[in-house]
């Protein structure tokens, strides 16, 4: 069912009140979801640099940090290099820097996917374009309704920089934090422009963003070898990521990089405002090709169904987290010499529950990676179920003789299988990487530890049905806000050694990130059996309630 | 089978909040039988559909095709029905063929050659990829899902939406075919031309109650019938006759309607000297129209 719209009237000469009502609209929304997001934002920095400086309080701990971290490749590689680790600023900036930046990245994409390609999906966008307005000035509304929600976003993050930095113990000043809070907000700025595109691109909102998100995942990739300590630091000029690391906050202020990231938003705003009036509105610039003959592959019954809906957006998800492992494993035997050095270390990473030493350690953290991945392509697939109900597809199957159960256990069933691939892709590769370097990581340990990364997203996943079945229009931002929950508590509030009471509610901090230390099979089984009692809740739910449109 | 209603409601009824959307339905369709249900827009159309697929919950009363609760045995009782939205939301990356063999597959009936029939008659081209067809070629990819399994009953919500003339000549000789078959069908529709041709009994409803059902004889002999009289002379004052309301009179023509027995109104008209007669039934949407307090201006009966 379609949101219902009110249109203003339309003015005489100039711009229409009805011409600014997609800008208008795509305000309220990214405001709305800004201000959400900026919560997490704010909270990753305050206690980051809490955390810091009640845990490091000696001379003698920080410069064991940064015996530890200072010149890590291995670390580097994953959260970019670390400078003046030292002091409260430079630890903050390094432990938040590039974690806000995959976070702002993936906010931007789904937002700008969300908010533009969503719309149109929704026949919304028609209604419109029907109005007082053209397509591209459609698009160039929905960019600036976007520039709101990122507004939100740094004015959140700087601001809680701006209170924390006035505590003594911190100090970081007013303009620092206000541009570190820009510099957190990069990746959210840049990526939502690539959303903006590649929803011109693509021909339906998911397609989107699996574009976008294969767009991140290549920075990243590449972001990770410049650290990697393979001598080709030059690289980072080559990923929006690494320019957000030229940025240098809080310990440089390197403006330089600015120039990069400011060319390629406008360059991919641009971009999306010229390519708005070369297409059909409902179609895509890619992938309308028809189908030279039909494909009946799968197409026998809503699992077969389910699976070939998501085997797309699953590649994507297996290609990235396969890289990811196999660059991990690459670096893993240099990183694990510095990591077998600090007692510092080992302390911070006990806390995350990485125990052990050496490469394995390292792995560990890799595959910690592998998870937050693992549980964010879970969240999709929620999202994606959500959207079968949401845009009244399910009905085609249910007027038919298939049970409400039948239908969510196929596609659970299937996303929990996608999730068991990324854990043995993670694995192989991971193991490869580590036999490429001879690392001397055992293949079975290494295909083990890749399935017991993927738990967490099984637990999600879980979760997401249960929210499917009771509190359907609510599910997406549910599971997403789980995600974001589990990843504040298990991770970062893991590094500063929260309450554990707080840390057991992260399915993160319940599964420990082996091979650094022993696959806790107890807890695994408990996971997986939530998993399955809250999966089973949430198809009782669905099958008591009406079906819910949007 | 064919003792058991295809259709059969008792007390049904769908709250939301303090809004009632459907209230106190009792209604019985039998095999065979092609079945209009008309009403505007939020009268509970939909709402009786989406009850009798078991996809929303009633508040109150209960449902069965065939026999079969629609709630607790809805897999069973869709084994029996295909069903047509107005309104397609299809899988955008799947082809037209790749759909209808989805949903021929997850339906368990499947005839190809009849499939095959059905797309060259209504014309369809089922090679392109869903996202790439228009309104029409969409609702005509929904029609043939519906028809090509040949179910026991026809849920069709709007069929003919976004359809062109000739397409929709083809749906009414397919549902004439599906009621030589025995097939019965629910046809919910705006369309009063449609359901008059079509349909064997019809169900008017208003603010979620049925406030009609009956034979399209039944719902005409309860209604007023229109006449039409030319005089030479003066126009006669009818307004104290028995029966007659609507008087209106355009020269030395009078058009009015005419309830119940009609011997009071065709005395006066005698006396008068009338020069012409004619009269007609009401249309269906007449009928409809005067259940809505909203009846048009009389039409001419030669009209």
């Amino acid at each position: 069912m379609a949101e219902s719209l009110t249109l203003p009237a339309t003015g005489v000469g100039g711009r229409s009140a009805s011409g600014w009502l997609v800008f208008a609209r795509t305000t309220r929304a990214a405001a709305r979801s800004g201000l959400l997001w900026g919560y997490v934002f704010a909270i990753t920095v305050a206690s980051s640099a809490l955390g810091y400086s009640s845990a490091y309080k000696t001379l003698a701990q920080r410069q064991g940090l940064v015996a530890a971290f200072g010149s890590n490749a291995g670390l580097d590689a994953i959260v970019g290099p670390a400078h003046q680790l030292q002091t409260v600023p430079g630890y903050t900036a390094w432990k938040c820097l590039m974690w806000l930046s995959l976070l702002g990245a993936a906010w931007g994409i789904l937002t700008a996917t969300r908010l533009t390609r969503g719309e149109e999906d929704a026949g919304r966008w028609e209604l419109l374009l029907a109005g007082g307005t053209t397509r591209r000035w459609a698009a160039a509304q929905a960019a600036g309704g976007l520039g709101a929600g990122l507004a939100v976003l740094w004015a959140l993050t700087a601001v809680a920089t701006a209170v924390v930095g006035r505590s003594s113990r911190v100090g970081i000043g007013v303009r620092p934090a206000l541009f570190f809070g820009l510099t957190a907000v990069c990746g959210a700025v840049m990526f939502a422009a690539v959303g903006l595109v590649t929803s011109q691109l693509a021909s339906t909102r998911r397609q989107a963003a699996t574009y976008a998100a294969a767009v991140l995942g290549a920075a990243f990739a590449v972001r990770m070898v410049a650290d990697s300590g393979l001598g080709l630091a030059w690289l980072r000029w080559a990923s929006p990521l690494g320019w957000i690391e030229e940025l240098q906050p809080l310990t440089g202020s390197r403006l330089l990089a600015l120039i990069p990231i400011l060319g390629w938003t406008f360059i991919f705003v641009g971009a999306a405002v010229f390519l708005a009036r070369n297409r059909d509105v409902g179609a895509g610039l890619v992938g309308t090709r028809q189908a030279p003959s039909p494909r009946y592959r799968l197409l026998s019954n809503p699992i077969g169904l389910a699976a070939r809906l998501g085997l797309g957006s699953a590649g994507s998800w297996a290609a990235g987290i396969g890289a990811m492992a196999f660059i991990v494993g690459l670096v893993a035997k240099q990183a694990g010499r510095a990591l077998t050095a600090s007692s510092s270390m080992e302390r911070a990473l006990a806390r995350m529950s990485v125990g052990g030493s050496g490469a394995a350690t390292y792995m560990g953290v890799g595959f910690l990676i592998v998870a937050l991945m693992a549980a964010a392509a879970a969240a999709g697939q929620i999202s994606a179920i959500r959207a079968e109900e949401a845009q009244g597809r399910i009905d085609n199957l249910l007027v038919r003789p298939v049970s409400r159960s039948r239908w969510l256990g196929g596609r659970l069933v299937v996303a929990v299988g996608v999730q068991i691939g990324f854990g043995l892709v993670a694995g192989l590769l991971g193991w490869l990487g580590c036999a490429t370097e001879h690392t001397g990581l055992g293949f079975g340990t290494a295909v083990v530890s890749g399935l017991n990364s993927v738990i967490p997203a099984i637990c999600l996943l879980g979760a997401g049905a249960a929210f499917l079945g009771a509190l359907p229009r609510a599910a997406t931002a549910l599971t997403y806000g789980l995600l974001a929950w589990a990843l504040l508590v298990g991770v970062v509030g893991g590094a500063i050694g929260s309450n554990h009471w707080v840390l057991d509610t992260s399915f993160f901090h319940q599964t420990p990130p082996a091979p650094a230390a022993a696959v806790d099979w107890q807890s695994a089984t408990v996971l997986a059996g939530l998993a399955v009692v809250l999966a089973f809740l949430g198809s009782r739910a669905l099958n008591r309630r009406d079906l819910a449109e949007d | 089978m064919d003792s058991v209603a295809a259709v059969r409601t008792e007390g049904l009824s769908k709250q939301y909040g303090k809004v009632t959307a459907l209230g106190d339905l009792n209604l019985e369709i039998s095999p065979g039988e092609v079945f209009g249900y008309l009403g505007p827009n939020g009268a509970g159309k939909t709402t009786t559909v989406r009850l009798l697929l078991g996809l929303i919950r009633p508040s109150a009363g209960r449902a069965e095709i065939f026999g079969l609760d629609c709630q607790r045995q809805a897999v069973e009782a869709h084994r029996h029905l295909s069903y047509v939205p107005g309104e397609a939301s299809l899988w955008p990356a799947l082809t037209g063929l790749e759909t209808l063999h989805l949903l021929a597959r997850t339906h368990g009936r499947s005839d190809p050659a009849y499939r095959d029939e059905l797309i060259a008659r209504f014309d369809f081209d089922p090679s392109k990829k869903v996202r790439a067809y228009s309104k029409g070629n969409r609702q005509k990819l929904l029609l043939i899902a519906g028809l090509m399994a040949r179910p026991d009953l026809l849920v069709l919500d709007e069929p003919t939406a976004g359809l062109d003339p000739l397409m929709e000549q083809v749906f009414r000789n397919c549902i004439e075919e599906a009621r030589s078959r025995g097939q019965a069908v629910l046809l919910s529709s705006h369309i009063m031309s449609e359901v008059e041709a079509l349909c064997d009994r019809v169900g008017i409803l208003r603010g979620g109650r049925l406030v009609d059902l009956g034979t399209m004889a039944e719902l005409r002999h309860l209604s007023a019938v229109t006449v039409e009289a030319t005089f030479d002379g003066l126009v006669p004052d009818l307004s104290g006759t028995p029966g007659v309301s609507a008087i209106q009179v355009v020269g030395p023509v009078l058009r009015c309607q005419v309830k119940g027995d009609i011997a009071p109104l065709l005395s006066a008209l005698s006396v008068a000297g009338v020069h012409h007669l004619m009269s007609r039934e009401p249309s269906l949407e007449e009928l409809f129209l005067a259940h809505y307090g909203a009846a048009p201006e009389l039409a001419p009966v030669g009209g």
